[in-house]
């Protein structure tokens, strides 16, 4: 199993605070991750350098083995390669579709395929019937569903979730755990932010715990 | 109070009689000041945007700068456009001094600060993760920009309508810039200005109520389009 990212000396400071410090951490392919930690422990910092929406101050990532230059067009074509779930997340104005195929039409990818892409993820977030609702009239575990949904149809190589099913009933919980868990067998990486420490065992993950921006303790290695 | 009375029937007639003069004054009135947004919110809207998702320094000196230009009095534009437009201004060899186009001018410096100034706020009250969402989900810094000015688009219509407010009732301008020519330059609000000087209240009144009719309608179309 090769290594879908490998961080290097990695730093995050904000001035003065050192938000993230990671002297080495490998993520391998087609795995779930589960970061855990306190407030303020560099959870999110990790996830939006691994997201490539904000670069280390320091520090290098290797991205499928290649080194991720911050400064040229390849952070874009890693980006389309990684999707991002928040907490809360944001839909656009317009429809469930809208917003599920709002990363296909970025990709270029329209008609039938587009389509069928939408259609495959509502269905497995169980909201096929939600098709031509207005996003902005959903209930939030609704919009969490259409916001897995608007992931999945992507297809990503990784997907990394902060804190998905935080302040969603659990009904709902159930529902995008077993999505989340049946992702590696598709070859998606996934790394998720929980403070449920049940959480790991229930998507068969394994856990990387930070304090105060450090690895607290090495996660397992990537097995063979 | 029969005065005010009577003077209304009167302006309804005139109204309803589709009088020349009346009606010479609308069209003006929206032409100008529909030529005059629609500069301003090519000017505006960009600058609005620009300043509102970009930071630079002194940035804050730049929306005091813009700010500030939206308290401008409209006939101290109107002197400053005429300085420029006379015969012994620089641009006056273009010969547009009193004519629509310079009410056009007038109106665009009046319009675009508002328009800059309204979309800046559209952009600073807009949901910050919109941005982030939509690259996160694979799109370009252009497109993300312009998810951006999707989902604040009824700040930014409200925006341009605001504008067009500002020119259609304004009255320095207009007059400075236009000289009030009969049929040719003369607006709404010239034309009130100047009818009820003459004592032709009902005239006025007639131009009054269609003025506020426009405004009217243009705040009815912008709530129509928030509900869709």
């Amino acid at each position: 199993m090769r290594a879908m990212y490998r961080l290097d000396s990695i730093r995050k400071c904000y001035g003065s605070n050192v938000a993230l410090d990671i002297e080495e951490l490998t993520i391998g392919e087609g795995r779930i991750y589960t970061l855990m930690g306190a407030n303020g422990a560099g959870k999110s910092t990790l996830l939006n350098i691994l997201a490539f929406l904000s670069p280390p101050t320091s520090g290098e990532i290797f991205y499928a083995g290649k080194r991720v230059d911050w400064h040229h067009g390849s952070v874009e074509e890693h980006r389309r390669k990684v999707t991002l779930l928040h907490q809360s997340p944001y839909l656009f104005g317009g429809t469930v579709y809208d917003n599920v195929a709002f990363g296909l039409k970025a990709r270029g990818i329209r008609g039938e395929a587009q389509q069928r892409r939408v259609d495959k993820a509502l269905d497995g977030v169980g909201l096929q019937r939600f098709r031509d609702r207005k996003a902005r009239e959903l209930s939030g575990g609704e919009a969490q569903r259409v916001a897995m949904a608007r992931a999945l149809a992507l297809e990503p190589e990784v997907l990394l979730l902060d804190e998905p099913l935080a302040n969603i009933d659990r009904e709902t919980t159930g529902l995008l755990e077993t999505v989340i868990a049946s992702l590696p067998a598709r070859g998606t990486t996934v790394v998720l932010i929980t403070h449920d420490p049940e959480q790991p065992d229930r998507l068969n993950g394994e856990s990387i715990l930070l304090e105060g921006g450090k690895v607290a303790t090495p996660h397992p290695p990537v097995r063979r | 109070m029969d005065f005010l009375v009577s003077s209304v029937v009167s302006a309804l007639r005139l109204i309803g009689a589709f009088s020349p003069d009346v009606v010479d004054a609308v069209g003006t009135s929206l032409a100008v000041s529909a030529g005059a947004t629609v500069f301003a919110a090519l000017f505006g809207i960009p600058l609005g945007l620009l300043v509102g998702l970009s930071d630079f320094p002194l940035k804050r000196l730049v929306v005091t700068f813009l700010n500030t230009l939206m308290a401008v009095p409209t006939v101290v534009v109107g002197l400053l456009v005429y300085g420029f437009l006379s015969r012994q201004g620089p641009l006056g060899a273009l010969g547009l001094l009193f004519t629509p186009t310079a009410i056009v001018i007038g109106g665009v410096l009046l319009a675009a600060p508002i328009v800059a100034n309204y979309s800046l706020a559209s952009v600073r009250g807009a949901d910050p993760r919109i941005v982030p969402t939509a690259l996160t989900l694979g799109a370009g810094r252009f497109l993300a920009v312009g998810t951006l000015i999707g989902e604040i688009r009824f700040g930014i219509l409200a925006a341009v309508i605001a504008g067009f407010g500002r020119v259609v009732s304004e009255v320095g301008v207009a007059m400075m810039l236009g000289g009030n020519i009969r049929g040719y330059t003369r607006t709404m609000t010239t034309a009130i200005a100047l009818e009820t000087s003459k004592g032709e209240f009902a005239f006025g009144m007639a131009l009054g109520i269609v003025l506020m009719m426009v405004a009217l309608l243009v705040n009815l179309f912008l709530n129509l389009l928030q509900r869709r």
